[in-house]
């Protein structure tokens, strides 16, 4: 599903990447861990064209990441979803329509709209609290609002970056085993954290990054070669 | 059908666009409409006057100001015996003097400027050359007022109207760009997180940007409404007047209705609002919406 060739990437003389190699299978749940400024969000944001590497390849199923054209840069993202360490939700908009949202942007029905956003806000278990807005959900609650938007579109590839920075133990907990869920319907998902015993308890597969570069992988217990439903359109 | 919902959609979110900008809306429809109404007073006062000059040229008529010393019978017997002239009518200058005081209301001036005059008639626009050639060898004339004169003389003023009118156009429009602009540019910060949600999800460049290109042409015909005003005013009221007040100090008679142009008029001004306030909308985008 993932494929990073020699990827480096700096910003100025800091190389926030330096010559990384990785590959992730269609399915696979790992996790990214690292000390603050090791790497992770930019790994994070080079895989959703946020970043464009400086050299290497980044292969997400059939695409090149790094070679897309500015143009091509919405199919990629339509085909992921990304879940934030901010939430990112509109504040006047409730849970429904923060989900919603983006739905109607790439010109869903209606009708597809209210299935869809019904079937993502109950799998995060938030059906009932479809028409709060954000201020009236609690910060877990608001995560997994986030988490509902990012699959709402039902996208191969999930990339979650620090989904739990700002949340307490419990929640922190919740989220993870939300996403294990979710992988275990067949998604990959990419999660980046710093929370250590989480990694632990999950028992995923885990890249540790230090100062840009990988300097352990658990490996992968999946094999790798699928598009894994990640393929152009 | 998704492409029609997604314009729908951009259309809608447009709308929330201009409803969040408030205030900003009034100020920038105002500046924008006194430019395009100024653009378009003179585009209707270009347009006016060429239609009187396009009169001008087909007149049978021209007026003969003749010096106090001279003998008024005696010059207008001379014009009438001329085989290309129809008709010749003497105003004194004490009938000129009355009909002035009555149109215009000046009764407490005292003295007389105004001369003793003929209102020479041809028989044929092509001969008035001809017979001014003549006019001109007779003595006791001061001035002779004719259609190519007139004509000449329209055509400076139409002139210099044109290019001071488009002159201050122009520094309006450029004034209404910037603040579009920033306008645009406000509304954009305002709404960061909607855009980046809606980048990061994969929308079309098209849905992120477009409801601010639209933002910017509902200005573009909103102000191009509001400008139609003043000129509709100026049209029935001061113009009509002004053609009737034109028509009886003249010498000569016109025709026309400068009423025809406003539709044109009107889509010129709402294509130059639209063309100005949707071009700096859309290079305000592409500044500051990061795909």
């Amino acid at each position: 599903m993932i494929r990073l060739r020699n990827v480096t990437k700096a910003y100025g003389n800091i190389k926030a990447l330096d010559n990384v190699n990785l590959e992730i299978g269609a399915g696979e749940m790992a996790l990214v861990v690292g000390a603050s400024g090791a790497g992770k969000s930019t790994l994070m944001k080079l895989l959703y064209r946020e970043e464009k590497p400086d050299s290497g390849q980044i292969i997400i199923g059939n695409i090149d990441v790094g070679s897309l054209s500015h143009t091509k840069i919405p199919y990629l993202r339509r085909r992921m979803g990304i879940v934030f360490q901010d939430f990112k939700l509109l504040p006047h908009k409730s849970a429904f329509e923060n989900v919603a949202y983006a739905l109607r942007g790439l010109g869903a029905e209606e009708y597809e709209i209210q299935k869809r956003v019904s079937g993502a806000l109950k799998l995060v278990g938030l059906l009932d609290r479809a028409f709060n807005l954000p201020s009236e959900l609690s910060g877990g609650e608001q995560q997994r609002v986030g988490i509902a938007r990012a699959i709402v579109q039902g996208p191969p590839l999930v990339i979650a970056d620090e989904p739990t920075g700002n949340l307490d133990p419990n929640t922190s907990f919740e989220i993870f085993t939300l996403l294990e869920r979710i992988a275990q319907r067949g998604t990959t998902i990419l999660v980046s954290t710093h929370n250590q015993s989480l990694v632990k308890h999950f028992g995923k597969r885990v890249i540790t990054l230090d100062k840009g570069k990988v300097i352990s992988d658990t490996g992968s217990t999946f094999t790798t070669g699928s598009g894994g439903g990640f393929a152009r359109s | 059908m998704r492409e029609l919902r997604v314009v729908w959609r951009t259309l809608q979110e447009a709308w929330s666009s201009i409803k969040s900008s408030g205030i900003s809306n009034f100020i920038v429809i105002s500046i924008l409409a006194v430019a395009l109404a100024l653009f378009g007073g003179v585009l209707q006062l270009n347009s006016s006057i060429k239609q009187i000059s396009q009169n001008l040229d087909t007149q049978l008529e021209f007026s003969i100001y003749l010096l106090d010393s001279a003998n008024v019978e005696d010059i207008a017997r001379q014009i009438s015996r001329l085989d290309k002239v129809e008709k010749v009518e003497i105003v004194t200058k004490d009938v000129a003097w009355q009909r002035f005081k009555e149109k215009f209301d000046f009764r407490d001036i005292s003295g007389n400027p105004l001369p003793n005059t003929l209102h020479v008639n041809i028989r044929r626009p092509q001969d008035l050359d001809e017979v001014i050639t003549e006019v001109k060898k007779l003595s006791g004339i001061e001035q002779i007022s004719y259609a190519p004169e007139l004509f000449n003389g329209l055509e400076r003023i139409r002139s210099i109207l044109f290019s001071f009118g488009i002159l201050i156009t122009l520094i309006l429009a450029l004034g209404t760009i910037t603040i579009v602009s920033n306008t645009i540019q406000l509304v954009i910060k305002s709404r960061s997180l909607e855009i980046e949600i809606l980048r990061l999800v994969g929308v079309d460049d098209w849905f992120i940007r477009g409801p601010f290109i639209f933002h910017g042409i509902f200005y573009g015909v909103a102000s191009a409404l509001l400008a139609i005003v003043p000129l509709l005013l100026f049209q029935n009221f001061v113009w009509n007047s002004f053609q009737t007040s034109f028509k009886t100090i003249m010498p000569v008679t016109f025709n026309f209705d400068s009423g025809s142009d406003l539709g044109m008029i009107f889509f010129i001004l709402a294509l130059t609002g639209i063309l100005v306030c949707g071009t700096s909308s859309y290079f305000t985008t592409e500044r500051y919406i990061k795909i």
